[in-house]
């Protein structure tokens, strides 16, 4: 069959009437999530995995599997709508992808234009979402005939690689970036012991046994480190939402936009398929672009329309890249990935590349729904901004509290232990303390759960070279992912050593 | 980036490390047919943990002193909000979800904010029952309802 008879057996399955619901429930929730400040897409993902599988529960599992993810996939693209409205609005990004758009965009506010702001984010997104996602189609297949080939040595480097990626962009401090990394290995080490079957560092604790829980780690880390950052630091003032007078964009902003909107998603979707560097880099380097391609570039920061178009489409586009390396190898390249990738475990179904051979439907019917979920947004977005602004006005009095105890309900659903509550309590002081300290908690996270596969994948390929670990230098693949990985590490530290600043990545 | 907290967790660190590297000389080497035993991988990743936290180390010295211009921190706020979700984590079992939601919810929008008791307890209880029944009635989910006697 060719990838078009695959895609098209993919809209049979999005087209399901509940597979069109749970898209349409995701991408609404998406864009709250968005909106609000403290909710990013990881934690607002890992809090729905709860409500999905007991939605899902009368259903086959390939078909319960399809549209849970289906419903996931919906929050994490939705989110990225839905973050450029507060930059734009009121000056604070809702997601650390949307903070260039405060650039421009509040600017435009300023000057009554924040509709035409909010409507070309939403064009620029929906735009980069089709590029992407054809981009998507377009590489699944062939990745996944390469990566079929890849042995254990070849896993083990690739997924090295994701992580050097990830800690040479994540913070300020490398050195910083790097212990997050160990710790999240280490920490994956607890439990069980997969290929031997040992318990290792449970102390003969049961709860142990299993390891520690990555959802519990994740929200508590994220929403709950938000939330209490949020508790102890002075609330800032709010200052006054913008009003969002026409919200058509004229002729002259269409024209002046499309370039940058192209521009930025063939930027976003590749560098969202690199592992490590997400949605947030993406928006940074659209915007550096478009200022210097820009024929005027002293309207950058004054509110250059541009400045809005370019990266709000690389954000959304680099989303929709990273889906990619997550569905062709089975390897997360960031948090969220990382949370979709443990949904889709949750229901026994490996990401990798058997995925499009053993679960088509799941597969295809994600990409399919993609575009559905894609074209609900923007019909969402254009008429529904002034909705979705009211949001923001959620007082915090009362959203702070209720963030609380939805973390609660969404670890108590999964797990069933107190255990994993006092754990969430204290993987959220843990958050706090060392995000306020530059400490990056993503890589973290992504750590713990690529951590046992790292391991097995080591151990499988010294058992086949017989403990010898030269068989990652040998073979030409693994040793060209390595050589990758070094480089990645090595550029950032001799920028720096130059003096230069490294654009940093602080993605969720 | 604060000098005091850098130092205390790179010495933070530098113990797990140690930890790791200590506690897994005691995971029994597998039967399993490879030398590369359940020990190996926590063990490297224990010794370079210990690597970095002493470069950690040695960076602190290098920073430059802070200014001493900070926010006041809401210790009594975050305190009582974190008390009271313990207290929440521990009777959540015994005294059921929408008991102990509740009883949460009311105390951590009291501390947000005093006043407006009305509107806290309308919020507090649409929340817990909503929740639970949207959970557990309509989509067949489990949670602790109430106090079992």
């Amino acid at each position: 069959m060719s990838t078009l008879d695959f895609l098209f057996d993919g809209f049979a399955v999005a087209f399901q009437w509940q597979n069109i619901l749970f898209a349409f429930v995701g991408v609404v929730i998406g864009t709250a999530v968005g909106v609000l400040p403290g909710i990013g897409p990881m934690s607002g993902v890992a809090l729905l995995i709860p409500v999905t599988a007991t939605l899902t529960s009368g259903l086959q599992p390939e078909a319960a599997a399809a549209s849970s993810i289906i419903l996931l996939a919906g929050v994490y693209y939705g989110a990225m709508y839905g973050g450029s409205t507060t930059s734009i609005l009121l000056n604070t990004p809702g997601e650390s992808s949307s903070v260039v758009t405060t650039l421009d965009g509040y600017q435009m506010a300023k000057q009554g234009r924040a509709g035409a702001a909010l409507s070309i984010a939403a064009i620029g997104s929906f735009a980069a979402g089709i590029i992407s996602l054809i981009g998507l189609v377009l590489l699944a297949k062939p990745l996944s005939n390469i990566a079929i080939k890849f042995g254990p040595a070849e896993y083990f480097s690739l997924m090295l690689l994701g992580l050097c990626a990830v800690s040479g962009l994540a913070g300020k401090s490398m050195t910083k970036a790097l212990i997050m990394t160990i710790f999240g290995l280490l920490l994956g080490t607890i439990g069980i012991d997969a290929v031997s079957g040992i318990a290792r560092f449970t102390y003969d604790m049961p709860i142990l046994y299993s390891g520690l829980e990555f959802l519990t780690i994740a929200v508590g880390l994220f929403a709950l480190g938000e939330v209490f950052k949020t508790i102890l630091e002075r609330d800032k003032e709010d200052g006054a939402i913008a009003k969002i007078d026409r919200v058509l964009p004229t002729k002259q902003d269409l024209k002046d936009s499309a370039v940058p909107i192209v521009r930025g998603s063939l930027l976003g979707f590749f560098i969202g398929v690199l592992p490590g560097a997400g949605a947030t880099l993406a928006s940074f380097f659209s915007y550096i672009a478009e200022k210097k391609f820009s024929k005027h570039p002293e309207m950058f920061g004054k509110g250059a329309i541009a400045g809005v178009a370019g990266p709000e489409s690389a954000n959304n586009a680099a989303s929709g890249g990273a889906m990619i390396p997550l569905l062709t190898l089975g390897i997360p390249g960031s948090g969220t990935t990382a949370i979709l990738m443990g949904a889709l475990i949750m229901y026994n179904i490996q990401p990798g590349p058997l995925l499009f051979e053993d679960h088509p439907d799941v597969a295809w019917g994600l990409i399919a729904s993609m575009f559905i979920g894609n074209l609900m947004l923007l019909v969402l977005n254009m008429p529904l901004v002034k909705v979705f602004a009211k949001i923001i006005q959620t007082p915090k009095k009362y959203l702070l509290p209720i963030i609380v105890t939805i973390s609660f309900f969404g670890v108590y659903a999964v797990q069933y232990t107190t255990f994993d509550l006092y754990l969430l309590l204290a993987c959220g002081v843990l958050g706090y303390l060392l995000s306020k300290n530059d400490y990056p908690v993503a890589p973290l996270v992504l750590a713990l759960v690529l951590g046992p596969m790292i391991e097995n994948n080591m151990r499988r390929a010294l058992t086949i070279s017989n403990s010898d670990f030269s068989i990652f230098l040998t073979r030409p693949l693994s040793l060209s992912f390595l050589i990758v990985a070094a480089i990645w590490l090595l550029v950032p530290l001799l920028l720096k050593l130059k003096g230069r600043s490294v654009i940093v990545n602080d993605e969720e | 980036m604060s000098k005091t907290f850098d130092r205390f967790a790179s010495i933070a660190f530098l113990l797990i490390g140690l930890l790791f590297v200590i506690e897994s000389r005691s995971i029994s080497v597998s039967s399993y047919g490879s030398t590369v035993g359940p020990n190996i991988f926590p063990m490297a990743l224990g010794a370079i943990l210990i690597l970095l936290s002493i470069r950690l180390l040695f960076e602190t010295t290098k920073y430059k002193p802070e200014d001493g211009s900070k926010e006041p921190l809401q210790y009594k706020k975050f305190i009582i909000i974190f008390v009271s979700a313990a207290v929440y984590a521990g009777v959540l079992e015994p005294i059921g979800y929408v008991i102990s939601t509740f009883i949460f919810l009311l105390i951590a929008f009291q501390t947000m904010e005093r006043g407006k008791w009305l509107s806290s307890i309308i919020i507090a209880g649409v929340f817990s029952f909503g929740v639970y029944y949207f959970f557990v009635e309509f989509l067949g989910g489990s949670l602790p309802g109430f106090p079992q006697f």
